[in-house]
């Protein structure tokens, strides 16, 4: 392979690929370019010729009380979220790979079947199931429903980092005379550390962006997705770019923290 | 140091006790007893509810097991069945854009992920982190993005007038702004499980066949398809599933003038308050789920996902 990695043909295909992914990644991007280009706009209307570059839109998202209760009300959320299904996802992923009991398999099926459903099947069911059973609507429903989705998710992500751990390591531990308090202290969870802190940060953004659970049971009280949402479509209202974007920064600087955190170790 | 010397032997006693009862709070179960309650308590009860609603009469919002009729069944597929009013556009665009997404996103994301797992070594993380990105920002925010690259005096034409070009169709409230709305928000599933099943395929392998004088279009064909299989499946029904559920793209891109089912069993839900009919629409969407979901959890194999991550 490598002698012939200089030829000119395999130098252009090599290109190629990469200008398809860079394509691609464009496409991705594009969305994400308009909403923070938008932002900074200084009038209703963009135009790339008189595009002057303004804060105003930002201190006027800032200003809003309306805006701030949303933000404060989507943290009210999102911490809460993040801890309990941290803590939930984290032990239904050790229970699934570092031990065997009965039915092992159908509780990997049930535990994992909610990060397959469409949102909106989620958040119309909860609603009615919280009517029923008498939960109601606001931020404590809000809160169990999205445990539901992101608890999950957690587990997963925790159960490739647990997989890839050898559990002779915990074997030797126990002949070695470590009870479970110190296998867990001083084994387990040190060796799974990366995944447990990776699932923390994705539970937080996918907490801080949810909309279709939060837009059904949040009932009064409004977050900050389903505030863009309401917003959205009224038509355009240039604060809007300015809150969304704002949003989407917050969820950029957690995602590369995560990568980091991920990454770290492969460098090499 | 005391309480938690009380806690060691607790636990220890417990665990060497055989009563059912304290096995409870040993390992495992202590540790997945919270998931199991709250996903049988959250998620087992709120589906069950959908399918109770289901069959009962029009704008009922508790449950009565005295009153049950299927007259929702019959009158959404009644719908679909004659292909008129509501329910027959309903299944037409949600049909089309499914599968229209569903080919879509398959046909870009399998380059891409073959790039990745491949072909591009340098600025890889990069890379993934990019196209990692969207999937962690809200579908609202994405699909807002889309709106003001995509309208009138959007960002799209103040780039596009800078070369001239001024007069265009519109590019909003159409079908196909759904699908590149449903394509660009789905892509990243159908993407990443290709990438992973790329990724299990050792380079010894295309050499081997290579040396027994394999041509490109034989290796990919007879070697790097197959073993991608389990990706493109997973991914395939992941975005299909996903895609009936678009309900923002609908709202947003399509001007709420092109209804889906996702958008139309809001619409039930929402504006007109009905909750029996909204079920009946969504048992449809729950028994897909369902079983692609289970398709997709048995296909997956989580051990070779872990062997594949330190590679």
């Amino acid at each position: 392979m490598s002698a012939e990695s200089s030829t000119l043909t395999d130098r252009l295909g090599a290109g190629a690929w990469y200008g398809y992914v860079a394509l691609v990644a464009l496409f991705f991007l594009t969305p994400l370019f308009s909403l923070v280009i938008a932002s900074f706009y200084d009038g209703r209307f963009f135009s790339i010729v008189d595009y002057e570059f303004s804060l105003d839109w930002y201190r006027a998202a800032l200003a809003s009380g309306s805006i701030r209760s949303a933000f404060l009300n989507t943290v009210r959320i999102s911490v809460p979220v993040t801890i309990l299904s941290t803590i939930i996802g984290t032990g239904g992923a050790i229970a699934y790979t570092r031990y065997e009991f009965p039915w092992q398999e159908r509780f990997k099926l049930l535990a994992l079947l909610p990060i397959f459903f469409p949102l909106i099947l989620l958040g119309l069911g909860m609603s009615m199931w919280s009517s029923v059973i008498g939960l109601g609507y606001g931020i404590v429903p809000s809160i169990i429903g999205e445990l539901v989705w992101i608890s999950p998710i957690v587990m997963f992500v925790v159960s490739i980092t647990a997989l890839g751990v050898d559990p002779n390591i915990e074997e030797a531990a126990r002949d070695l005379g470590a009870d479970t308090v110190t296998l867990y202290r001083e084994v387990t969870l040190p060796l799974i550390k990366d995944g447990v802190v990776s699932g923390a940060i994705f539970a937080f953004v996918l907490s801080w962006n949810n909309y279709y659970i939060v837009s059904y049971l949040s009932g009064p009280q409004s977050t900050i997705t389903t505030w863009i949402h309401g917003r959205m479509t009224q038509g355009f209202t240039p604060v809007v770019p300015a809150v969304a974007s704002l949003i989407f920064y917050v969820s950029l600087l957690l995602v590369v923290a995560a990568f980091v955190v991920e990454f770290r170790d492969d460098g090499e | 140091m005391s309480a938690l010397d009380t806690l060691r032997g607790r636990m220890d006693a417990v665990a060497t006790s055989d009563n059912p009862l304290t096995a409870l709070v040993t390992p495992p179960y202590v540790l997945l007893l919270p998931l199991a309650v709250l996903l049988l308590v959250m998620f087992v009860g709120p589906m069950v509810a959908i399918v109770l609603f289901s069959v009962q009469p029009g704008n009922a919002i508790s449950l009565n097991p005295g009153t049950w009729t299927v007259e929702h069944y019959a009158e959404i597929l009644g719908g679909m069945a004659s292909g008129e009013g509501v329910y027959g556009d309903v299944l037409v665009n949600t049909a089309a854009v499914s599968a229209v997404t569903t080919v879509v996103t398959l046909v870009l994301s399998y380059p891409a992920a073959y790039a990745l797992a491949r072909k591009i070594k340098r600025y890889k993380t990069v890379f993934l982190l990019v196209l990692i990105i969207p999937l962690f920002t809200s579908v609202n925010i994405r699909v807002f993005g889309w709106a003001l690259f995509l309208v009138n005096n959007g960002v799209l034409e103040s780039v596009v007038s800078l070369f001239g070009v001024s007069n265009y169709p519109t590019m909003m409230y159409q079908r196909w702004t759904i699908i590149l709305g449903t394509t660009y928000v789905y892509m990243p599933f159908m993407l990443f499980p290709i990438y992973l099943s790329l990724l299990s395929i050792e380079d010894e392998t295309i050499a081997a066949a290579q040396d027994l004088g394999a041509n490109r279009w034989t290796l990919f064909r007879r070697i790097v398809l197959p073993l991608s299989k389990p990706g493109v499946i997973i991914g395939s029904l992941f975005v299909f599933i996903l895609s009936l559920g678009a309900d923002v793209e609908a709202q947003i891109l399509g001007g709420g003038s092109i209804f889906t089912m996702a958008s139309n069993i809001n619409y039930s839900f929402g504006y007109s308050q009905n909750w029996p009919l909204g079920s009946a629409q969504a048992v449809g969407l729950l028994i897909i789920t369902v079983v692609c979901g289970v398709i997709i959890l048995r296909t997956i194999n989580l051990k070779e996902i872990a062997s594949r991550g330190d590679a």
